[in-house]
């Protein structure tokens, strides 16, 4: 039984509620009536090595399991015919550490199976609140993302998959529309409008997201800022690609508004008339690869998923018959700047290219 | 006494007592309705009143749909009434008859979620296509189809109304300290920050 109380604490140290589960299921090994074998091979994967061992969260967890009255009560359940019920002391702590390893999804079936999902959101949101007041922002946003992460109710709406962000589809609806206007484009935004809809895109809960209004404009801009961050690890990347593509629109600013007026030739044809480099070359320096016979939507899609705060800064543009994207900022907005877009070099990329 | 905060009343949604006869069923829907249409036409239209506003109209086209025929108003208040006898059976049953509570728990898991999903999502969604119904709230397939994720999470938000005052089954009943909970909170934001 040593070895169920050592697997059951290691699956409260991992924050994993599938082995926890499966060791109390019907059909767990560690049952005596079962035909299966926890020493085998085939079990391995649930029980710690001497590494974790000696991991003082798991030494938390194996006391935990062997606390006289959980132990007594673990026992009796493997013995009954019956699947067990889970003791909530070992649920709880399986899902606070579900939460510092980031498993979101485990924390919130756990939380919900102890009912007080709704409320650890809540306070995970207060203390985030109290941050952001106190001017720690970095808290704060740390706070609002495991709070987004416990909102999805998988007890409600069961998903065979964890419910993540799909900021690809987001961004698609985000940029449905062909701007006419060059005030209909997402990216030309008056800074309060842009910087509410980079929080309501970027944190996919907009009750959540909503509660952010409450600040001043200096706040949600650092909130932003910072949000970016811990969500993208990469953005420095794309902001030298984003630099880089301003440049090249540049170059291509005067051909670009020559070709999106009315005009019979084909973009083959004006390039080949140019001479020049082809424009798409904007979206591929975007993107940072070249996808085959791709369209804009595809680029849109890629770029939203690997830089999700990307979507936010760039325009569809007609060239010919061929859609692109190009990027698109206020030079004077405070938006694209907070988050290092804007190169002072390149500040045109605001007029280039309009969209009408 | 018996809890029934989760169990749609739509008598209570018409401000009727349950002894009210179709002809006043009728006209307090009308009554309502109109005062709900001159509201909506009133203030400004954002998201959240969108959704406020929607599942209003659907409990009201809900209520009279049911409470104006004698089957239907019927068939609904007996498993309605037999809902919360069932749910007081289980809460009042001697928690330590594993086998006992199990099997009460498990008629009413079964009784309350087919409950729920007939009076709170099929029938609002089949209200709307009532022909009285309509002429009265001028509901129509956009406010169905808008309706169809709200109706869903309003189901929901009932079903953990009730399921927050029954006794715990899949895990053992938690002593919950909420200074110790915010304490731990505090620590895993901080600890986040690595």
């Amino acid at each position: 039984m040593d070895l169920v109380a050592e697997a059951l604490a290691k699956a409260i140290c991992d924050g994993d509620i599938v082995n926890f589960q499966t060791l109390l299921a019907a059909f767990s090994p560690a049952r005596e009536s079962s035909t299966e074998v926890l020493e085998s091979e085939k079990y391995a994967y649930m029980l710690p090595d001497d590494t974790q061992r000696s991991d003082k969260r798991f030494r938390a967890a194996l006391d935990a399991v062997r606390e006289e009255k959980t132990w007594a009560h673990i026992q009796g359940e493997l013995q009954a015919k019956r699947p067990a019920q889970f003791p909530s002391g070992l649920l709880m702590m399986l899902a606070d550490n579900a939460v510092r390893g980031q498993k979101y999804s485990v924390a919130a079936q756990a939380y919900e199976l102890l009912r007080i999902r709704h409320k650890m959101l809540d306070e995970f949101l207060k203390q985030a609140d109290e941050a952001l007041a106190a001017g720690d922002i970095e808290k704060g946003v740390g706070g609002y993302l495991i709070a987004i992460g416990l909102s999805y109710d998988y007890a409600a709406f069961p998903e065979p998959l964890a419910a993540v962000s799909n900021y690809q589809t987001k961004a698609l609806m985000l940029h449905g529309v062909y701007p006419a206007r060059p005030e209909d484009c997402v990216a030309l935004q008056e800074e309060e409008t842009h910087v509410n809809t980079a929080l309501e895109f970027l944190l996919p809960d907009e009750e959540i997201s909503s509660r952010l209004r409450q600040y001043p404009l200096n706040v949600r801009l650092e909130f932003l800022k910072e949000l970016v961050t811990q969500l993208d690890p990469d953005w420095e990347a794309f902001r030298t690609r984003y630099a880089e593509a301003c440049r090249l629109l540049q170059s291509f600013g005067e051909r670009l508004r020559r070709v999106a007026q009315p005009h019979t030739e084909t973009l083959e044809e004006e390039i080949e008339e140019q001479q020049g480099p082809d424009p798409r070359d904007i979206i591929v320096t975007l993107l940072g690869r070249e996808i085959e016979d791709g369209q804009w939507w595809q680029y849109m899609k890629e770029l939203a998923y690997e830089h999700p705060a990307a979507v936010l800064f760039i325009a569809r543009q007609l060239v010919g018959d061929t859609e692109i994207l190009i990027p698109r900022f206020l030079a004077d907005s405070a938006v694209p700047k907070v988050l290092g877009l804007v190169v002072e070099s390149v500040e045109g990329a605001s007029a280039a290219g309009s969209g009408a | 006494m018996a809890e029934e905060a989760g169990y749609l009343n739509y008598f209570e949604i018409l401000e009727l007592d349950d002894q009210a006869n179709p002809g006043e069923v009728r006209k307090t829907y009308k009554r309502l309705m109109k005062h709900l249409v001159r509201e909506i036409a009133r203030v400004e239209i954002t998201e959240e009143r969108r959704s406020h506003y929607l599942r209003e109209m659907a409990k009201l086209n809900a209520a009279v749909y049911i409470l104006r025929d004698k089957g239907k108003r019927e068939q609904y208040w007996n498993r309605r009434s037999e809902l919360i006898a069932l749910e007081e059976a289980w809460r009042t049953a001697d928690q330590s008859d594993r086998d006992k509570c199990d099997a009460l728990r498990r008629e009413f898991d079964g009784k309350v979620k087919s409950f729920l999903s007939k009076y709170v999502e099929e029938t609002m969604l089949e209200a709307g296509q009532d022909k009285e119904v309509v002429e009265a709230s001028h509901w129509n397939p956009a406010h169905a189809r808008y309706a169809t994720r709200l109706l869903r999470h309003y189901r929901h938000r009932l079903y953990h109304a009730i399921l927050e005052r029954l006794p715990y089954h899949e895990v053992t009943s938690p002593s919950i300290d909420w200074e110790e909970r915010a304490a731990t909170v505090k620590q895993m934001m901080a600890a986040g920050r690595g």
